[in-house]
This record gives C-alpha cells, structure tokens and sequence, in this order.
C-alpha cells in the first residue's frame, strides 16, 4: 500500500519558554516490507535540526529553540510504501533454545527488567501454553484484548504493566507492554514497536484518516524445524491481528520508552496545550474491500 | 614513662602483616617506622589523635556515616596515624599491572559501543553486556575525543596471605577517595612529622595537575585554552568535599546542573559575564543523571541536551557516559581475557576466584556454599549489597539464598580473599592488626599516570574485612617509597586560586513533554474524521 502521512504536533504554552528541546522518532523505517520514499520536517520556530540513528537503528531528529517562545510546531510528512510480510514461520518451541535463535534474539529474550510479580500474571502465563511459538503469538492476540479494556485516558505515558493489570484497561502501548513480558516468559523474544496504523473500518471505504501514533511488537518466531533463520513478526495485540501492510514501522526498542515519537523538555513554569494529529492518506488506488 | 606502642603486637596468622614478620620482628624496611612509632608512644599517638579530629572537623573533612537504623551523621574522616609502606619495587610491579588493566578496560568499553570485537570473537556474551544496567545505549556509536573513556580509574586491590596482590573490583564510573590521599599526607606530615624522618616518600600533591593535563589534553578546543568544570551533584552528596577540594586544586570552576545549558549542541556555564563556552566536564554523578532527555527522564539533577552536545563531539565528558559497562561485577570475571584480546599481553595483576550465577551448575555449587563466599551485587559500587559469608548467620544466608535464586543474573560470588593487616592504633593508642585494602587513583589523557600509592582504607574493628568508608572503614596514609629509580615527576605547581563564587542562578524548572501512544481500533473509531481525497 502507498501511504503519505502527515504528522502535525502543536504545543502552546501559556507563558513565555526557552530552550525547548525535543527529539523525534517519526521517520518511517526502511526495510523488506516498507519503503520510506519522502520525508520532510518543518519546525516553527525554525530549528536547526539534526540526524542520527540510535542504538536500536531508528532515525532520530533533534532541535532545540533556545530563545522564548508560546508556541512550537513540529510538522512532519512522509510517504511510504508498504508490502504485506511472508507467512511467518511456524517452528518448534525447541528451536528457542538453540544459538542460532538466541544470537538473533539478543537482549530481546532477556528477562523483563523489573519482572513484575503480579496477581494475574501467572494466569495469563498458563492460558498461553500452544503447541508452537506462533500458535502462542496468534493466540496472545486474542488473550490480551479479551482480557484488558481499550480505554484512553485510564493510563498515562509513563504508566507501567502493574497499572494495566489493576485497572483493567489501557491504550495499545500498555498491551503491548504487557505482551512483551508474557512472551519471554515463554522464552520467545519480543521487542515493541511503534509507528502508525492504516485503521480503515472493515468495509474499506476511506481515502483518508485522522490516526494517532500506534504501538505494537515483533516477536521473533523460529525459523520452521532444521530450516531458514528465525523472522521478527509484527503482531497487534489491540487490533487482534499479525501486523501487515497497514502497519507502518517507524523503529523499535525495549519498550516505550525507547521509541518515543516525541521527547521533550523546556524550560520555563509554563503549562503545554497539546494537539496532536496523524493523517493518513492512501496513494494508491482504491483497492476494494481488502481479503 | 612512655608505654611503646608497638609492645605485645602480634600479626594475626594466615594473614599477611605489611609491618611486621609473622614472628613479630619488624620488616627490614619497616624497622625505622616502628622504632619511630614506639619513640612516640601511645601516649603520643592518642594526643596526635586528638589534634587530628580537631583539624579535620574545623576544615570539614567527614564523611558521612548510617548506621543500620538509617539515621546518618557526620564524623572526622578516620585517618589512622601508621602509615603503609610499599617498596618502589613492589609498586611499580602494581603500577604495569593497573595501566595495563585499564587500557583494557578502556578498550572494552570502546568495543562495546562500536564494533563489539570481543563479543564476536565469543569470549564475552553479549547477553551479559546487554544485562548490564550500566549499559549506555544512548552513546552507543559515540568515540569521544582521544578514544579517552575511562579518564579516572580506582581499581580496588588487596594483598592475599601469599604477599601476591589481586584486584578485587574496577571503578571506572566516579570513583572518590583522591581527596583524602591528598589530606592524609598534609595532615600525617603535620601531626606526625618524626616519622618521615628515616624515609624518602613519593610525593602525591600532584594529583589535581595530573588530573587537569588529561581534561585539557582530551577536550576539543583548538583556538583557546579549554575551559573545564568539576560538575557535582550538589552539597547534599556525600563526597562534596571532594568536589570542592578538586575544582579549588584545579583552579576551576564547581558547577551544577542549574549552571550549565546546551545551546546548538555546546555546553555553556552560566556565568556573571554571560554564557562561557565548557570544553570539558569533570562530572561526579551517575549516568542515570546526567541528561533526562537521554537518561533518566526523572531526573532533575541533569542538564538536558547533554549527551546531544557530547555526541556532536563539542565537549568532553570524563568519565565518558556508559564506562560503568566496565566495572559491572559480572564483567570484571572477562577483565584478563579483554588484556589478551586487546594488548596480546598476559594479565600482571590477578583477579580474585569469581562465580558468574548465570550459570545453572555455578548457581547450584555457589548455593551450596553460601557460608564461605562473598555475595556482590553485579551492578553495585561502595560495598552496597555484599554478604561476607563466613561473617553471615543463618537467616541472613537464607534470605540472601531467595534473593539470589529470584535473579541469579544479578549476582556474582567470591572467594574469601584473606586481606592483609598493618598495624593500627586503638582507643588506648595501642596497635592491634586491623585489615586493609589499596585503591590507587589513575589518570587517562594523553598516557596513563598513576599516583604513587592511593588510598588505603582499613576496616576498624578487629576481623573486620569491610573496609569502605561508607560502612565503618577508616584510611591510611600510603607511602611509596623513593629508591632513585622511576620517579614519579610532578610538574610545575597549579596556583592554589579559589574559583570566583557561581551566584546562585535560578532559571525556572524544567519541563516535560511526551505524547502517549494510543490507537484507535478500527472497530472503535469515535470522532475520528473521514476525508475523502478530492
């Protein structure tokens, strides 16, 4: 699919700020499945703004505005185009033993860092034994929405897998949290994602969509017994579905914190009003309703 | 009558006396040193004594204390008024030994954020180095200028029984203690001067100007001299002192976080003059403080932007972010395999026998032997978190057994290193064998240079083999002693200039802003506005 994606973040803060720095990871990814052909920023007031990639190899761009100002906008645009991914592989749960999969998996097998030892948890452990690590990402997918609410507004940025669980509720980057640790738990490596979702109702239809920014993860599935390298599959825990071409990647990380499509600080006791907006619209023609 | 100090000492066996044979004779380079001592007394020794908390008090030389109730509270910091005394010939067996070491550490943490060499070759896994929760992946990629990471290191030694010297841990992060090196000697030479007499001893006041040479050596300023500051984290830090006592040596600046800003991707200090341009930063706070936009986002100690200016190679930060990758407790097992791999050269110093509890089978026999090992915390500093086993009762073993057994990755375990002993006064000015360990400081700018001697710090109560300052320790002064050979030159003297006072700059708080990420399902598209494409 051919996207272009315009990302329009506005702050306005009721006094006078300085030094307003941010960095922002919106850059669509470049990788088997997906082509970034066009980027561009614009950043009122005018910002020099500089590139690099992080350690987890998303492209960062970071500005700074040192002198006092009431407002900041970050306008970004993109287009992009997209393929679905292969099947994904359907390998054994042995395979994730082995050190073939365990140099691919990296620190994503490691245990979650504050593994949280949580009511509710266990359960959730147990109802995910399959015959086959993707059998238990498929299934992860149901559990999870079946589960947990999809509430915006019950948690925050900062909010942690603990919150979740008490309150029952979340937005798509506590589900993904939350599926992370239950996937290594099962000693699949998983690592989240965040991007930005074509999210056309069932039927087709629109040619354009106000979105948000999306989080969901990658586990990294064995390669099929004997066969091939083990593969990072996209899954979407919120939309309970393998991600595909209606998943645009910008990087991964960890978790949130690692991949956060707009950091900031200033300086200066002023409070922020902020709109924040994705459209995306699709180039291609309209293909109808998608199979 | 004077009673002699040194009547009815007795070195403790198996352990290794520095001072004395184990049939109680002095050792031949010892033998002034005691006769000196005995000459003074214990009367003499308690009066010195009295002089010595005296002074430290009125010059603010503490250290804070907390006992295991929590409460906290300042004391004279304990000097102990024998020296140690070290041959030339033995230190420079330890001076080899630490550059080399070092210069492997700082390989390592160069290899770590780039190419990761060692990790390929298999001798490291990289699952370990990941699990460090000193691993940077802010700099990753990052070389600061010279390739300099590890600017100050305090590698912790101790002498086992058989006379050899091992390293028990590295510092590469902000190791502290230089300050009391410095003041130990001007307060033994002034409070004890009849015991210098028989001796010529390796000057150590050249510290600060070693110190300063490497800041400027790696800072990037071509057109002018560098401009470097000591960052501390503010007076409420237990070293504080240090801070002050190194940036007043120095002749530079003490700053905080309120007075630097990052302006273009440079570091600026807030000055009455305006904004002045930093090229180096002495800095004396963890990582996880430096810089909220990269690190701790809660943070509010840091300066944000930090770690931009620093990847865009306008300043030099020592230690550079990410060096506690080197220190990390599983890490230190790899150290003489990092010396074979980057210099080709076999270790000069040993480390101490050390179990990873990663290892399944490792984990169970180190299990089973809780009662005779030392328990470390991997990503810990100053002694935090360590169980002595043989010093442990029942319940404490079976407390650190469960914590242990819920994250076996955290941990690793030691042999018991049998620390030497040098005679050390008591409440009655007698000497009693009271153990020790040597932490020498080293600076890394254009070449390493080591002080001679370091901080020997000495746990106070009798079997004690805790000695960090934190935790009830006291310190000698280290003599290395001058045999004409391979001096340890000092250069022309520093000034001795107070830094013009910081006024007290408040510029408002900092903010923060983060957009939660949250997506609308497909089936729950409330308010969300179609377009159509005209």
């Amino acid at each position: 699919m051919h996207f272009a994606i315009r990302y329009l973040t506005e702050y306005r803060y009721d006094a006078p700020v300085t030094d307003n720095l941010n960095a922002l990871r919106v850059r669509p990814a470049t990788s088997s499945s997906q082509r970034c052909d066009e980027f561009h920023t614009r950043i009122e007031p005018e910002a020099r703004v500089s590139r690099h990639l992080d350690y987890f190899g998303t492209e960062v761009l970071e500005f700074g505005i040192p002198t006092a100002h009431e407002q900041l906008t970050i306008d970004v645009r993109a287009r992009v185009v997209t393929s679905e991914p292969p099947e994904p592989p359907d390998g054994s749960w042995e395979s994730l033993g082995s050190s073939s999969y365990l140099d691919a998996a990296g620190e994503f097998a490691l245990p979650w860092q504050d593994q949280p030892a949580l009511l509710g948890l266990d359960e959730l452990h147990e109802a995910l034994e399959t015959d086959s690590p993707l059998e238990t990402l498929e299934l992860l997918c149901e559990l999870v929405p079946d589960r947990f609410e999809y509430r915006p507004g019950v948690t925050y940025v900062g909010s942690t897998i603990d919150d979740l669980l008490k309150m029952g509720a979340g937005v798509c980057q506590d589900f993904v949290h939350l599926s992370l640790v239950l996937l290594r738990r099962r000693g699949i490596a998983a690592r989240y994602v965040s991007g930005y979702l074509w999210a056309a109702p069932e039927d087709g239809g629109a040619d354009s969509l106000e979105v948000d920014t999306h989080a969901w993860l990658e586990a990294l599935l064995p390669g099929t017994d004997g066969y091939g390298e083990p593969v990072w599959v996209g899954a979407d825990p919120t939309n309970r579905r393998l991600a595909g071409e209606t998943h645009v990647k910008i990087g991964h990380g960890r978790f949130y914190a690692d991949v956060p499509p707009v950091k900031g600080l200033y300086l200066g006791g002023a409070t922020s009003d902020l709109t924040a907006a994705v459209t995306m619209s699709r180039l291609d023609p309209q293909a109808s309703a998608r199979a | 009558m004077k009673t002699l100090a040194m009547d009815g000492y007795r070195p403790r066996a198996p352990f290794l006396d520095e001072l004395f044979e184990p049939d109680g004779s002095p050792r031949p380079a010892a033998e002034a040193l005691v006769g000196d001592l005995n000459r003074l007394g214990r009367e003499g020794l308690i009066e010195a004594g009295r002089r010595r908390d005296a002074i430290f008090m009125q010059q603010g030389i503490t250290f804070e204390t907390s006992g295991e109730s929590g409460a906290s509270h300042e004391r004279p910091f304990p000097l102990d008024l024998v020296p140690r005394v070290l041959s030339g010939e033995e230190w420079r067996d330890i001076k080899r030994g630490l550059a080399q070491r070092i210069r492997a550490l700082n390989h390592f943490v160069d290899d770590v954020y780039h190419a990761r060499e060692i990790v390929r070759e298999g001798l490291v896994p990289w699952r370990l180095v990941a699990g460090c929760s000193h691993f940077a992946r802010a700099v990753h990629g990052i070389r600061p200028p010279g390739g300099v990471y590890t600017h100050v290191a305090g590698c912790d030694l101790v002498r086992h029984s058989d006379g050899s010297w091992k390293v028990i841990e590295d510092n590469v992060r902000i190791p502290s203690g230089i300050s009391y090196v410095l003041e130990n000697r001007a307060a033994m030479a002034r409070l004890v001067p009849e015991l210098f007499a028989s001796y010529r001893v390796r000057p150590v006041d050249h510290y600060p100007q070693l110190l300063l040479g490497a800041l400027r050596s790696v800072a990037p300023s071509a057109e002018s001299e560098a401009t470097v500051v000591v960052w501390t984290p503010g007076p409420a830090n237990p070293a504080y002192f240090e801070h002050a006592f190194l940036a007043r040596q120095m002749g530079v600046e003490l700053v905080e976080a309120s007075d630097l800003v990052v302006r273009d991707d440079v570091l600026y200090m807030r000055t009455t003059r305006g904004l002045e341009r930093v090229h180096a930063v002495y800095r004396r706070l963890d990582d996880d403080f430096v810089d909220p936009l990269e690190f701790r986002p809660d943070s509010l100690l840091g300066v944000p932007g930090l770690a931009r200016a620093y990847r865009a190679g306008s300043v030099a930060i020592a230690n550079a972010f990410g060096t506690g990758v080197a220190d990390d407790k599983a890490v230190y097992c790899f150290v003489p395999e990092m010396i074979r791999f980057y210099l080709g050269e076999e270790p000069i110093l040993e480390n101490v026998r050390t179990y990873l509890l990663s290892d399944p089978e490792v984990l169970e026999h180190v299990l089973k032997r809780l009662d005779e090992l030392v328990v470390k915390p991997t990503g810990e500093s100053g002694g935090r978190g360590v169980m002595i086993g043989p010093h442990a009762n029942e319940a404490e073993i079976a407390r650190m057994r469960a914590v242990i057994q819920a994250h076996p990755e955290r941990w690793i375990a030691q042999d018991v290193v049998r620390l030497s002993t040098v005679p050390t006064v008591g409440p009655e000015g007698e000497l009693n064998p009271r153990h020790v360990d040597l932490r020498p400081f080293a600076v890394f700018g254009e070449r390493i240079d080591i002080v001679p001697g370091g901080l020997t710090r000495v746990a106070l109560e009798e079997g004690s083999l805790i000695v960090n300052s934190s935790r009830g320790g006291g310190s000698k002064d280290t003599w290395v002693l001058e045999d004409g050979d391979d001096a340890d030159r000092a250069g022309p003297p520093i000034a001795d200039t107070l830094p013009p006072a910081l006024p007290d700059l408040r510029y408002g708080t900092w903010s923060g802003q983060q957009q939660q990420q949250q997506q609308w399902r497909a089936a729950s598209q409330r308010g969300n506005v179609e377009r159509r494409a005209s």
